[in-house]
């Protein structure tokens, strides 16, 4: 009963962990399974935060709301009827005013905060821009993680074409801001107020030389500016990042890796985790989503009651055809997951690919019933899905 | 028709949900369009991939590789390109060594915000104007883009118009302005939305839509629905499958088929199809140009057979 091994690591970690980071690459309903574990260790008693990085809003979406906000929502599970204590909250991270913030919590003076807000660069770094959605959902996280209202806190992780990127974009960044090399080149420049270039190596000055050539004296000038009102944040933020790596590898937080069984999300995942091992930090399970159910057996009837039933030729060869497409997809599946257990060596939970869609509480009740049947989890209450089970891959 | 008015252009930006089916989608439209006898270009983001393995040949490489006659593809991974650029800008091979080898362009070129994305950007619009040298002609007739997904893609499309205003002078806001016009002139230049019929793909494609036309100035030309399921059962077949699937009927179908698991099976085909049928509505509603709509393909593995039935499909919408 291998399978049982996994959703038991992850019905524990919904129990006990204080941080689940759900990670995968785009399109595998990462967003959508977050929701649904946080909903679900809501309703097993846990006081939840589930927090997206959205620049779509999908989080909202799938909440059955038009629009959620920078703060945490409350959200009405009462018909649930969840176990004592549980209660489930929902935000979505604005990048920007989330950088603003820290900046103006951080920054040595008022004059100092000014001077990085109104910055042409920094307006351009704080938005949108790559690797700022992972550094700030990394910085929310630390602040989250300390806020008493919260148990645990479900990160959804931002939709990067590679999960990874979420670990890595941090460092990237940081690297970025680190302004030993760079202020020691821009600083001469930013105080002259014009292109004296005093610089150490020949290549320094080739490189400063081409940046001034293809960027322009305007954006040096807003870039050393840029830096140097960052000269005194830049340890604290280099010290925060590294809290924050230290907090994702304790035992009390997690990582959730979701997949589908389209090869480039499977890849995605095997690599991902891999790199968890290397880092050492806490894996809890494998989530694949969007399995084709295998009509062979799912079944229909209910043995013993069935009716026995005949129909026309027609209808019988139509039936067919459907049934055999929908078992070579099935295969398809069955063979491409047998693969990554192999690989990865750890069981793997299996969703069935749904037959509705979810954009509703009611929907991620139920993502979260398939993901981890209602029982398992103690609740009691809720009444077991009606959906048959998923079709296991069989090694 | 749609496929005409697609046509039409020199650059189409392929984009949509992670996981909608844009890379397979990508390389059906250069098939159709290679199939009107002009050269296309197929371009991949960072993605060691997919078009050339699907048709049998390697990974795509960063140099344009034909990969069957009058049909080439790309790989632009944005180090590479920047790297080349430098090599372009500094005189001598030794310098731009070492250069590229310094840490401080590692920092600075590789972190920089948007500063890849730019140089990606600038790739694609050298590729779109290059000439061939003997003839004059254009090397490419049709450059297709196989764009990141939906949050990415947009920062992506966005990028030129920031960078036009963090720098006002020099050759990178000079090439910012020139990409950013390239984007706008939609005789040259065009979006294809991606979604499948699910709420999310639908959600995000319609979002794209609006912010691209309100922030970046970008024309929209179609909507390609992917994995559309078709009405397999007459209304009266359906009505039967529903009724004795409910009452939980089995017994012998066909060889080795029972009717029950086919019921189930039945059953599930007709909630699919409906569910198409309601997205193919709402995006109709939601967006101003033509839907396309393609079939769920139930094929075992993504190959050149199931991409040509797909290019036939465009032919014929």
């Amino acid at each position: 009963m291998k399978e049982r091994r996994s959703e038991a690591a992850l019905e524990q970690a919904l129990r006990e962990r204080r941080i689940l980071v759900v990670c995968g690459s785009g399109g595998v309903g990462k967003t959508t399974t977050a929701a649904a574990l946080g909903l679900r260790a809501g309703l097993m008693g846990r006081r939840v935060l589930v927090c997206t990085i959205d620049p779509s809003r999908r989080l909202a979406t799938s909440l059955g709301l038009t629009q959620l906000s920078g703060r945490p929502r409350p959200l009405d599970i009462a018909r649930f009827r969840p176990a004592e204590g549980g209660a489930v909250w929902a935000m979505t991270l604005d990048t920007k005013s989330t950088f603003d913030a820290l900046i103006a919590r951080h920054a040595a003076d008022e004059e100092a905060r000014r001077r990085i807000l109104d910055n042409t660069f920094y307006q351009q770094v704080s938005s949108a821009l790559a690797g700022s959605h992972e550094y700030m959902a990394m910085e929310k996280l630390l602040e989250l993680s300390a806020d008493e209202r919260f148990d645990l806190v479900v990160l959804d992780t931002p939709p990067t074409r590679h999960a990874l990127d979420f670990l890595e974009a941090p460092d990237r960044m940081l690297s970025f801001l680190d302004t030993s090399i760079l202020r020691f080149f821009l600083r001469p420049y930013f105080v002259a107020g014009r292109l004296t270039l005093k610089v150490a190596t020949k290549t320094g000055a080739l490189v400063f030389k081409l940046v001034d050539r293809y960027l322009g004296l305007q954006f040096l000038q807003d870039l050393s500016e840029f830096f140097l009102a960052f000269e005194g944040m830049y340890e604290g933020f280099k010290e925060r990042a590294a809290r924050v790596h230290e907090l994702l590898r304790r035992r009390s937080s997690g990582f959730v890796l979701v997949a589908s069984p389209a090869r480039p999300a499977l890849d995605e995942a095997l690599f991902f985790h891999r790199r968890l091992r290397e880092k050492q930090m806490p894996f809890v399970s494998f989530v694949v989503n969007r399995v084709h159910p295998d009509p062979a057996e799912i079944g229909g009837g209910f043995p013993g009651r069935a009716s026995r039933a005949r129909v026309d030729a027609d209808l019988a060869s139509r039936l067919a055809a459907i049934y055999e497409d929908q078992r070579s997809v099935a295969r398809l599946d069955r063979r491409t997951l047998a693969r990554l257990e192999v690989d990865t060596r750890e069981p793997l939970i299996l969703v069935p690919e749904l037959e509705a869609d979810v954009h509703d509480l009611r929907g991620l009740k139920e993502v979260g019933d398939a993901i981890l049947p209602p029982e398992a989890s103690g609740n009691g209450r809720a009444p077991r899905s009606e959906r048959p089970r998923p079709a296991r891959a069989e090694p | 028709m749609v496929l005409d008015d697609l046509l039409r252009r020199r650059l189409v930006f392929l984009s949509g949900k992670g996981g909608v089916g844009k890379s397979t989608l990508g390389l059906a439209l250069c098939l159709a369009a290679r199939e009107r006898g002009k050269r296309v270009l197929l371009v991949e983001i960072d993605t060691p991939l997919e078009a050339a393995r699907v048709l049998g040949r390697g990974p795509s490489g960063p140099e344009e590789t034909e990969v069957s006659p009058g049909l080439f593809t790309v790989n632009l991974d944005p180090r590479g390109v920047m790297d080349e650029y430098v090599r372009h800008a500094v005189p001598t091979a030794m310098l731009s060594r070492r250069v590229i080898e310094s840490p401080l362009y590692h920092r600075f070129f590789a972190a920089a915000p948007g500063l890849p994305d730019l140089m990606v950007l600038g790739k694609i619009m050298t590729l779109e104007e290059a000439h061939d040298r003997w003839s004059g002609k254009p090397r490419y007739d049709l450059v297709v883009v196989d764009a990141p997904a939906t949050g990415h893609g947009l920062s992506l499309l966005r990028v030129p118009l920031a960078a036009s205003k963090a720098v006002p002078v020099g050759p990178i806001g000079h090439n910012a302005r020139r990409i950013l016009a390239m984007l706008r002139d939609a005789k040259r230049t065009t979006l294809a939305l991606v979604a499948i019929p699910e709420e999310m793909a639908v959600v995000e494609a319609v979002e794209f839509h609006e912010t691209a036309a309100r922030e970046v100035g970008i024309h929209t030309s179609a909507v390609f629905l992917n994995a559309c399921h078709e009405r397999r059962l007459t209304e009266d077949q359906e009505a039967e499958v529903l009724r004795l699937a409910a009452a939980g009927a089995d017994g012998p179908l066909a060889r080795g088929i029972r009717l029950g698991p086919a019921l189930a099976a039945g059953r599930r085909q007709i909630r699919r199809r409906k569910l198409t049928r309601f997205y193919q509505a709402r995006l109709r509603k939601a967006l101003p140009f033509p839907l396309v709509s393609l079939p769920y393909l139930f094929e075992e593995e993504m190959g050149a057979g199931a991409i040509r039935a797909l290019a036939e499909r465009l032919e014929a919408s």
